[in-house]
């Protein structure tokens, strides 16, 4: 008997390109209980190992697509939402990623359904292993 | 024989869902086996790339094949107005009637009679969308959530409107959170697990009776629903109670336990009496109900006999809210509190 997962415990992965690792990425599901258009997910905050990470250097992917945070705010295409139960894959850019071993991760979801009052901020934490 | 009929809104098996270990098929499979009748929807939760596959006659074709396939009837299509869809400007009342008008659309090719939207629609939107409503014979319902209730101030707003206009095209949900007599165990056992004190949570506990006894004083209609939720909590002794906690000691679990306690309510199951002419769909919504088929905090029973007393027909839809405080330490097991919680619907109706 554990809590829900939130993460993919396959998902967590240095990123190459070009022979040379440019980030790191993970995935994770939305905490909320319906899918959601990317424009109201308004913001991320990865910390890794109790470092944050920019917010610039942050990629969002759904469906094949790549979006930075801020033009996530205006993606509305039913393609391209943050499906209930579905993984986003995050990429983190950092030169040099990651190194093998164990980590710690730290991710705040912030979601604004219209209708809520208030927001939801979902903290997403779990410990995994490069 | 009463006409009251059962449906589960399939937000019930949302963990299941979330998991992968139910699909919108399973989901119905599972209705169909409590032997409800009805089948309530949250689009936006189980049909992916909303609203693309509901304009899809092929989509259309495969959801009535299961519908027949289950014996069900589609009771109420939950819809989320989302009118701060950008995040620098609200809708226009025009872009925001235009979506309700969609919803309803979409709500109308799934075959069911009716919508649910949020307490966030603003009343002008309700009111631009009712010509388009009759046109197509599908009712906007608005729900009563808890902090809102019936024979409210905020309440008779919605009055005024359909007394003015005539409608018969909208009407209020009632939610069953709204007849909750004790806060449900399962957010206390949750505050346990994070480490609450049995002496705040015994503070919280208190003040929610008191709350129940001396009636709850009721929210005022204010589309700042921050602002009208604020003034509400402080109305019914929220500060006095933050700071009983505060002065014992209390931690975050006990602050957790103490603010959450605002999101349940205690109405008068008279109100479903006083208010049937206008109530048009129930969630039945349920926290955690026992082996023996007793729901822990809302009061199934008189709730029940009020719709019964009041000659109601319509659907009491099963949406079970426990799983979001199980599933941040343990498992959820959604279908087996549904099978429960018809159970507990069933032998209050017959």
């Amino acid at each position: 008997m554990a809590a829900r997962p939130i993460y993919n415990p396959d998902g967590f992965c240095n990123v190459e390109k070009d022979g040379k690792v440019i980030g790191y990425q993970f995935q994770f599901k939305a905490q909320y209980y319906r899918g959601v258009t990317l424009s109201i997910v308004r913001d991320l905050k990865v910390n890794v190992d109790g470092v944050d990470e920019p917010r610039e250097n942050l990629r969002f992917t759904v469906n094949g697509e790549t979006f930075t945070l801020d033009q996530m705010s205006t993606v509305i295409d039913p393609d391209y939402r943050w499906e209930f139960g579905e993984y986003a894959t995050v990429t983190v850019l950092r030169d040099g990623g990651l190194a093998k071993g164990k980590h710690h991760i730290n991710a705040l979801q912030h979601i604004e359904p219209s209708y809520m009052p208030f927001p939801i901020d979902a903290v997403c934490e779990t410990d995994f292993e490069i | 024989m009463s006409q009251v009929k059962r449906s589960v809104s399939l937000y019930s098996y949302q963990d299941e869902y979330y998991l992968g270990k139910l699909d919108l098929e399973g989901c119905l499979r599972e209705t169909a086996k409590t032997g409800a009748t009805g089948v309530e929807l949250l689009a936006e939760q189980m049909i992916k790339h909303f609203p693309n596959p509901i304009e899809d006659e092929k989509f259309r074709e495969e959801w009535f094949a299961l519908l027949k396939k289950y014996n069900l009837t589609p009771s109420c299509y939950d819809a989320f107005l989302e009118n701060r869809i950008f995040g620098n400007r609200m809708l226009s009342v025009g872009e925001q009637v235009n979506m309700m008008k969609r919803d309803l659309r979409l709500a109308k090719l799934l075959g069911f009679p009716e919508i649910r939207t949020l307490v966030s629609t603003p009343m002008d939107v309700i009111e631009g969308s009712l010509e388009y409503a009759e046109e197509l014979g599908v009712k906007i319902g608005l729900e009563v959530h808890a902090p809102f209730s019936l024979n409210s101030g905020w309440a008779d707003g919605y009055l005024e409107m359909i007394n003015r206009t005539g409608t018969k095209y909208f009407g209020f949900i009632p939610d069953m959170g709204i007849f909750c007599r004790n806060i449900p165990d399962v957010l206390r056992d949750k505050a346990r697990q994070l480490g609450a004190h049995e002496e705040c949570i015994k503070i919280v506990d208190d003040a929610y009776a008191k709350r129940v006894s001396d009636g709850f004083v009721k929210i005022k209609y204010d589309l700042d629903l921050g602002k009208a939720n604020m003034e509400y909590r402080m109305a019914n002794g929220m500060r006095e109670m933050m700071e009983a906690v505060e002065k014992a000691g209390g931690n975050d679990a006990d602050k957790m336990y103490a603010g959450s306690s605002f999101t349940y309510s205690w109405s008068e199951p008279q109100d479903i009496i006083d208010n049937i002419q206008y109530i048009t769909h129930c969630h039945a919504k349920f926290y955690n109900v026992s082996e023996d088929y007793v729901e822990t905090a809302v009061a199934v029973p008189e709730v029940v006999a009020a719709f019964k007393k009041a000659g109601y027909d319509g659907f009491l839809s099963s949406e079970y809210e426990g799983g979001e405080h199980l599933r941040v330490y343990t498992d959820v097991d959604s279908i087996e509190q549904v099978r429960r919680h018809q159970e507990c619907l069933r032998r209050a109706i017959e």
